[in-house]
């Protein structure tokens, strides 16, 4: 029997992992694009163009993709977790605004005129407006990041009674907004998005060149994302370190999900792959090194780790306290009631209920501790194979080696997989809180009929699958088209006269029909 | 008592006008799009199905943010009124959802194929993507206007036939031809040769069809809504709304019979702007009526943010919608003058 909790998770979960597998691209491919065009802007050298303009074709493909997968996200706070949006609205809801108007209004206006608007504007416009592009992604990131790093570690509320129920208010704005982790997981995750592109250019360009077509524009291509690339998957081990200090800090019941560990340890070994059996409260790892974990948490090889068992006593005991307290302060109220006494009970109630867990609201603890450990044995791996390119960049073979130009073609998707899996140690670690420690999920679903959302849920599946189908045979052709594509200067024939790519074929416009 | 209403100049009274000020900001935009597409399943050429999605092509993705940023600051604004409509109106809701999905997958990937069967299929979708929104957003302000069986938590207590009565109908058919007659002008503006004279045709059934259901919501509403009326009665000066809204569509006529086809779109936009306000200043201040006790139902007052909240995103819009407004205006100019169907831009 699946039951509405079940089915509401399971659609969220769906769309938010379809939505991201089109966002890192987006936001790296963003930035690159705009590198790449500053480079041709200032060098006037075509092969840079050249690549701008056809990037530029695979973003728009993939960059509508998230468009439609991101409309639903937007829409499905409200529709699928009433009780969350009433909860949390007072402070979720800003965020969620701001990035409306701060940044998909940036970025959608100027994709069109980036994309389309080549021939109308200046070249030093054109350049402007890929930039502008890249900043309103990467805002739009910064303000989702904060909405759900606020709920991963609050700050800057207080709990409140209103007429409809009670809710988290706002207290102080840029304690909500710059929380416990918010800087740390926007770099984590722009950083991932720039390594996505930067892989993702880089295995284009190496097709090309296995394939010995536009040749000067792959090579240029491949120097370009090396380079941006070996910077960025090095900087992000160290910003993951950070990462996983903050959850140790901020997130104790995550962090021992993320390293399987039931019990206390003192200090703690670090268990590397492995599975966990969730019934027997045991997990069994293949490598276990003795203390590594203490110091990778705390910097300090004798820190204390607690286990998943030992946290949960403590949370009860945490929830036996604050509903103490509750009962309490009502018997005061009764003889005195005073408003503030109120809402002191109001929050102590919300809390007393939030902390009480048991192993059983535990989520699938496998699912956050091996999609942990492949993220960053990824990280690892991205990190070695832009050194090696780096390597043999400099001494002068890299275009030649067929192993090297293959094992970039097919890490293309490896990127992908390690932000999905990122997300899914964050979300799932995170479990059995909405908003950590303040309102569990089980009480944050909507009143709605199981038929309604097994009914949504469906469609979401066909539409996304088709929607994923189109996309990645869409993109494959994109590329496969541009290996006959003759120099830009040259008209592209089109069976039809009206599927033409996007500007490859405007530039004689480029004189007589510009604006400014 | 003033002649306005009470309240509205109070922090939440403002947050009111600021969300009218997005469904304005959505439905002239976006009407662009959603009403520039209706005619497409009646087009027979590909030249002229072309010139459809070209006349909105560089600009509609900006035009939809309208709605997701209002979406956000319903959310911001008022939390339990974007919980309560999102959740109560379930089905409605996804199918607008999966409209636009279709919409803009539509635009990006129907030219990727020279394939016929392909490209009416995405036509398809496109026009439903379209027709859909228009007429469920009159369905769904309607019924937040008119009152839906909420309880004093907000919790919804009906299913989606709840919401499928006469009023809201009527009112989903004036939204349906207030964006028809938007789209027409739009086209006017936009395209050239045969899409132009279809547009004309199209222009005069869509004015047409605003007036009727206007009437029929009016006569509906007086049967079984009307309470609708009262703050008109109370504070005469908002007559002036409607008669404002009357102008706009006196003035469409006029330009259309004139000949002054580049003009149109300025008083489809007068008419989009008083027909939200009009349902607006019906409604105030509430903003989701229950129909089970005038009690539960949400009002600016009580569904609102905190003050703090309040103040805080309306300094960020006082900010941000000026330069917003901004670089809309130049996307605009960029892509000003006809299209043709020669080419696409997808
Ligand atoms: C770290 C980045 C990130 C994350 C976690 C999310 N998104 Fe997203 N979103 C983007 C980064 C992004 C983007 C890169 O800005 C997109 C992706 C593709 C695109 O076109 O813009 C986008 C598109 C996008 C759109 C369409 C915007 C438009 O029309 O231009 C909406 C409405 C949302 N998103 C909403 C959400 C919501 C409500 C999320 C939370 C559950 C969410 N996104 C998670
Ligand atoms: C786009 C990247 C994201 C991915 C791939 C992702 C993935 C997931 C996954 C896998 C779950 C399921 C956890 C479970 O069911 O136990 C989940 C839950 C959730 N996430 Fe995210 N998430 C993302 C971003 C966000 C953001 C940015 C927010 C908020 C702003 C958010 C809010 C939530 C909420 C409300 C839930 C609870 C519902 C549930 O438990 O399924 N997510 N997410
Ligand atoms: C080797 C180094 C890495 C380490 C140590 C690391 C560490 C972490 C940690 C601790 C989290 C959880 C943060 C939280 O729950 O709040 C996380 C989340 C995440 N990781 Fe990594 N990571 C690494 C590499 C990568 C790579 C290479 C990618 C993608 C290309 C990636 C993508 C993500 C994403 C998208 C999230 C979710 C967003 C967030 O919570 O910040 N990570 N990572």
């Amino acid at each position: 029997m699946v039951d509405l909790l079940d089915l509401s998770r399971f659609q969220f979960a769906f769309t938010a992992i379809n939505h991201f597998i089109y966002v890192p691209l987006t936001l790296g491919l963003s930035v690159f694009i705009a590198i790449v065009k500053t480079i041709a802007y200032k060098t006037k050298d075509p092969k840079y163009d050249k690549l701008a303009m056809f990037l530029m074709k695979l973003f728009a493909v993939n960059f509508a993709a998230g468009v439609a997968t991101g409309l639903t996200m937007e829409f499905e706070f409200g529709t699928n977790w009433f009780t969350y949006s009433k909860f949390v609205g007072d402070i979720f809801g800003a965020p969620l605004a701001i990035e409306g108007l701060m940044a998909f209004f940036l970025e959608s206006t100027f994709i069109g005129i980036f994309l389309f608007g080549k021939d109308r504007i200046s070249d030093g416009m054109h350049t402007f407006s890929a930039w502008m592009v890249a900043l309103g992604s990467n805002l739009s990131a910064l303000w989702i990041l904060i909405a759900n790093s606020w709920m991963q570690t609050p700050a800057g509320y207080k709990i409140v009674q209103t007429p409809q129920g009670i809710r988290a208010e706002l207290t102080n704005f840029w304690e909500a907004v710059i929380n416990h982790t918010t800087v740390i997981r926007f770099l984590h995750t722009v950083t991932a998005g720039q390594i996505t592109a930067g892989f993702f250019v880089m295995g284009v360009m190496a097709y090309f060149l296995l394939r010995n077509k536009n040749v000067d524009m792959a090579k240029a291509g491949l120097k370009v994302a090396l380079i941006f690339t070996a910077i960025v998957s090095v900087a992000e081990i160290i910003i993951g370190d950070t990462a996983g200090h903050l959850v140790a800090e901020y997130q104790p019941l995550k962090l021992a999900m993320m390293e399987g560990k039931w019990k206390t340890e003192q200090p703690a070994s670090l268990d590397v792959f492995g599975y966990v059996d969730q019934s027997a409260q045991k997990t069994y790892p293949f490598i276990k090194i003795p203390g590594l974990l203490s110091f990778l948490a705390y910097h300090n090889f004798d820190a204390k780790v607690y286990g998943i068992k030992d946290l949960i006593t403590m949370y009860d005991q945490k929830a036996q306290s604050y509903a103490n307290e509750a009962n309490m302060l009502k018997a005061q109220y009764a003889s005195n009631p005073n408003p503030a006494l109120k809402d002191k009970i109001v929050a102590d109630e919300a809390y007393a209920k939030a902390y009480n867990i048991s192993s059983k609201d535990l989520p699938p603890i496998n699912l956050v501790f091996m999609p942990f450990h492949i993220m960053v044995g990824l990280g690892f791996f991205f990190a070695f194979v832009t050194l090696w390119g780096l390597y043999l960049y400099k001494k002068g073979t890299i275009y030649q080696n067929k192993a090297f130009l293959k094992t970039v073609l097919y890490s293309i998707p490896l990127p992908f997989i390690a932000s999905e899996l990122g997300w899914m140690t964050a979300e799932i670690g995170r479990q059995p809180w909405i908003v950590t420690g303040v309102l569990k999920t089980a009480d944050a679903v909507s009143f709605n009929t199981t038929s309604n959302v097994m009914f949504s849920v469906i469609t979401f599946v066909t539409i996304y699958t088709l929607l994923f189908y189109v996309y990645v045979t869409t993109m494959i052709k994109k590329v496969r088209e541009y290996e006959d594509v003759k120099p830009i200067s040259s008209t592209v024939p089109s069976p039809s006269g009206v599927s033409i790519g996007l500007t490859a074929n405007r530039t004689d416009l480029n004189d007589n029909n510009r604006i400014s | 008592m003033g002649i306005l209403p009470d309240g509205l100049f109070t922090l939440q009274g403002l947050w009111f006008l600021l969300a009218g000020v997005f469904l304005i900001g959505y439905s002239i935009t976006d009407g662009f799009d959603l009403g520039s597409a209706f005619p497409m399943i009646f087009m027979k050429k590909e030249h002229d199905r072309i010139a459809l999605y070209n006349s909105v092509a560089p600009v509609w993705d900006g035009n939809e943010v309208w709605l997701i940023a209002g979406g956000g600051m319903l959310f911001a604004a008022f939390p339990t009124v974007y919980a309560a409509s999102f959740s109560g109106f379930y089905i409605a809701i996804l199918l607008v959802l999966w409209a636009l999905i279709g919409r803009a997958v539509a635009f990006e990937y129907r030219n990727k194929r020279e394939s016929m069967v392909w490209r009416h299929t995405f036509d398809f979708i496109y026009w439903l993507g379209n027709v859909l929104p228009a007429i469920l957003f009159g369905v769904a302000v309607g019924n937040a206007v008119v009152g839906v069986p909420i309880d004093k938590d907000a919790v919804y207590h009906g299913t989606f036939f709840t919401l499928l009565r006469p009023v809201p109908l009527a009112m989903g058919l004036v939204s349906f031809f207030m964006f028809a007659m938007h789209g027409a002008a739009y086209l006017l503006l936009k395209t050239e040769g045969s899409v132009f004279e279809m547009a004309k045709k199209y222009a005069g059934i869509s004015v047409v069809g605003y007036v009727v259901s206007v009437i029929l919501t009016n006569v509906l509403a007086m049967a079984e809504a009307p309470y609708l009326y009262k703050n008109y009665f109370t504070y005469p000066i908002l007559f002036a709304i409607p008669l404002l809204m009357f102008v706009g569509v006196v003035l469409y006529v006029y330009l259309l019979k004139a000949g002054k086809y580049d003009k149109v779109v300025y008083a489809s936009g007068l008419v989009n702007a008083f027909t939200v306000l009009n349902v607006a200043c019906a409604s105030f201040p509430v903003l989701m009526r229950s129909s089970i006790n005038p009690e539960y139902s949400l009002t600016v007052f009580n569904a609102s943010s905190s003050t703090l909240t309040l103040t805080v995103m309306l300094i960020v819009t006082i900010i941000f919608m000026p330069i917003v407004l901004f670089y809309t205006r130049y996307a605009y100019k960029v892509f000003s003058g006809k299209v043709s169907g020669e080419k696409s831009y997808y």
